[in-house]
């Protein structure tokens, strides 16, 4: 292994193709990207340089500030409700002996499921006459709530269900996470805690809990990013309405876009978005600090 | 050692060809699967392949209008078999812009598409995405076929067509007359007539009006309604000689508000298809929908024609009228076969059909059955007779696309409380000086 990792020849064969695949498919469109988010490009004609005026018209756009407010939302949102949910279900499933492997396919199934397919689904059980309100009527319910029509409050109703929707569909990938990392934790240490008078509560306190912060980082950020560039269920659910109320930046950058042909602008939201998980990510990882352990 | 080698090689190349093999294009495609054994009646002798994007789905629609462009299409490839043939790319109303649009900008834009006229169109003229369709036009006494020049005013850009319209369509009020007669209400001519008309369908316990601002431009035509009654006018408004700001949109956004208590429960998020069914399903009295929508009607429920009336929207002296209207690709590999497919939707056969069927005012001057046409157009038709002009949908009337989606997204804040009437004037305005006038 060592002589093949000298190989410097070797090295530059074997890292090319994944070299001109991320270059590609990745790094070539980023730049671009970039380039035309300070343009006026429209698609059919050579992009016009127009300096941040995308970012400046960024500023006044009304519907930005609630597709910013709706992902900051669902950042926040993800990150808490699929730490604390995962990690008890992880905690859970693996202290359990009968049916955990059940529990964790249940679980984990609608990861697997296509997001679109699960909107469509989420959306007739909340439209305002089948689903939820069909059975609401025949208990006797006269005006049952209009749950993805609402657009009442700071943080409105659909947004809500729609986070929901999304903590049942992802919340078994972090639980998979934190039960891998459970799982590596020797069972001497649990054991040795349990001989210092510690109850089970006390050593996921001061055991589990500190042995899988790095997992915690990582899960963390991958739900972040994931929550930022939100879109399929939002799309199908919603559409981004009622008027643009629960709208997010991936989908005002799809609008945008593909509507009006602004892909500069839609090019500044995109960088905008890029940024945002940049930052989102730094943060998580030097917020949650860890430490390495053995295990 | 040396066989596990070998045999990883070989893997390994089997891999990366089996990769490369998913990358690669089939040469044989190009026909969309139809038959390339034709009779020699294309360039080289294969089935010349034509795309005609629509926004609805012709084979689950029971739209009679897109299923009369479904006939034409079958009837276009009949007649052609061997030299051209088409193939329909359909989405849903609501995706179709978003889909044609990134067609577009992939270079992929279809031969043959359907596009609302205003500023939708003028996004696909001024980038030259559409072609100019006057040579074609002028060819074989095709334009002689409409019933005037002044059908194609909507199209033409420097004195140039670039759009064929297949059909008109009027923005009325249908109702429910069964509902009416119970509820003891009569067909309103004025604005308190028609609070009137609404206020004893409500004590008959009926919804009064089904609506759409789900599908923002649903309310925002009725908007249109009240600010024409108002006495807006959307070119000085343009040009900055009027002001959004003089009060004319408040009092119309005053009248939406009263209005919308007449609405179902469910209408900021219902779709235009959900508050037409809600309609032809008997439960609301009032559709305030274009005439496009008797096609949608009759096809889904045929018993209720029969209790279908129409009546002008009270308290305007003109009425909306909109085409829908076929562009040709500027791209386009087979701009002859493109532009035949585009008369065949304005011939004798797809416009009595139009008429007949679907309900809709023909563009030609094809002469059709007056007793085989669906009630309503007869109604319809008695509406644009009393008219004293049309105008256009206001979001269609606006300089861009984007301005025209703008009203839309205020008209439908103010019907949900998010803005009151004064603030969506003055908004109005505010866009307008910041992106409409120079």
């Amino acid at each position: 292994m060592d002589k093949l990792l000298r190989n410097k020849k070797a090295l530059a064969v074997f890292m090319l193709p994944a070299f001109i695949l991320f270059t590609l498919v990745l790094f070539i469109p980023i730049v671009q990207s970039v380039y035309y988010s300070f343009c006026d490009y429209k698609g059919f004609t050579a992009p016009v340089f127009i300096g941040i005026d995308n970012y400046k018209a960024l500023l006044s756009d009304k519907t930005f500030g609630i597709a910013l407010k709706n992902s900051i939302f669902f950042l926040i949102f993800s990150c808490v409700s699929q730490l604390i949910v995962g990690l008890f279900f992880a905690a859970l499933l693996t202290n359990i002996k009968v049916g955990r492997n059940a529990f964790k396919n249940i679980i984990y199934l609608p990861c697997v499921l296509s997001s679109a397919a699960l909107g469509l689904m989420w959306m007739f059980i909340f439209s305002p006459k089948l689903g939820i309100n069909q059975l609401l009527e025949k208990w006797g319910v006269e005006e049952p709530p209009l749950w993805l029509m609402d657009t009442k409050g700071h943080i409105i109703l659909p947004m809500w269900i729609i986070a929901f929707v999304a903590l049942w569909q992802y919340v078994g990938q972090s639980m998979m996470l934190y039960m891998a990392q459970i799982s590596g934790i020797s069972k001497s240490l649990m054991e040795a805690s349990y001989i210092d008078g510690c109850t089970k509560a006390k050593t996921f306190r001061y055991i589990t809990l500190p042995l899988i912060k790095p997992m915690i980082a990582t899960a963390m950020s991958l739900n972040a990013i994931g929550s930022l560039k939100f879109f399929d269920l939002i799309y199908n659910m919603t559409k981004g309405g009622p008027n643009h109320s629960t709208e997010v930046l991936a989908t005002h950058l799809y609008e945008q876009g593909f509507k009006y042909f602004k892909y500069g602008y839609a090019s500044a939201i995109g960088v905008v978005l890029l940024v945002l998980c940049l930052i989102v990510t730094l943060f998580i990882n030097k917020v949650v600090k860890t430490e390495q352990y053995e295990m | 050692m040396k066989k596990r080698r070998i045999l990883a090689t070989i893997m390994t190349a089997a891999m990366f060809a089996t990769t490369l093999v998913g990358c690669g294009s089939d040469n044989n495609s190009s026909s969309g699967g139809s038959s390339s054994s034709g009779n020699g009646g294309g360039d080289s002798g294969k089935v010349q392949e034509i795309t005609w994007m629509f926004w609805d789905d012709l084979n689950a629609t029971e739209d009679l209008i897109s299923l009369g462009y479904k006939e034409t299409i079958e009837r276009f490839n009949n007649d052609f078999k061997g030299k051209y043939h088409v193939t329909p790319i359909t989405t849903n109303l609501e995706e179709y812009y978003n889909k044609l649009n990134a067609l577009v900008a992939a270079g992929d834009t279809p031969d043959v598409f359907i596009v609302s006229p205003g500023p939708q169109l003028t996004d696909y003229v001024e980038p030259g995405v559409a072609a100019p369709l006057d040579d074609y036009l002028n060819k074989d006494g095709w334009k002689d076929t409409f019933t005037s020049d002044a059908v194609f005013t909507q199209q033409t850009y420097d004195g140039k067509i670039y759009a064929v319209p297949l059909n008109t369509a009027a923005a009325c009020c249908f109702y429910n007359t069964e509902m009416f007669e119970k509820a003891g209400a009569k067909v309103p001519t004025n604005w308190d007539e028609m609070m009137e008309a609404c206020e004893k369908l409500k004590a008959a316990n009926y919804t009064p009006v089904t609506i759409s601002a789900g599908t923002a431009w649903c309310l925002s035509m009725v908007a249109g309604y009240l600010c024409e009654a108002e006495g807006v006018d959307l070119s000085k408004l343009a040009d900055g000689s009027a002001s959004w700001e003089d009060g004319k949109l408040e009092s119309a956004c005053n009248k939406l508000l009263d209005l919308s208590k007449y609405f179902q429960r469910t209408a900021a998020g219902d779709t235009n298809d959900v508050a037409t069914a809600n309609f032809y399903n008997e439960e609301a009295a009032i559709l305030i929908q274009g005439s496009w929508a008797i096609a949608q009607i009759n096809g889904s429920n045929p018993d209720f024609e029969s209790k279908c009336g129409v009546f002008q929207f009270p308290g305007v002296d003109r009425i909306i009228a909109k085409s829908d209207s076929l562009c040709m690709s500027s791209t386009t590999k087979n701009p002859e076969g493109a532009a035949a497919l585009i008369k065949y939707f304005t011939d004798d056969t797809a416009q009595k059909y139009t008429a007949e069927k679907g309900g809709k005012i023909p563009v030609t001057k094809v002469q059709y059955d007056v007793s085989a046409a669906p009630k309503q157009l007869g109604y319809v038709m008695d509406v644009f007779g009393s008219a004293k002009g049309t105008f256009g949908f206001y979001n269609e009337s606006m300089p861009t696309t984007e301005t025209g989606a703008h009203f839309d997204d205020t008209m439908v804040s103010v019907f949900l409380g998010d803005m009151k009437p004064a603030e969506a004037a003055k908004d109005m305005e505010e866009f307008y000086k910041a992106n409409c006038r120079k």
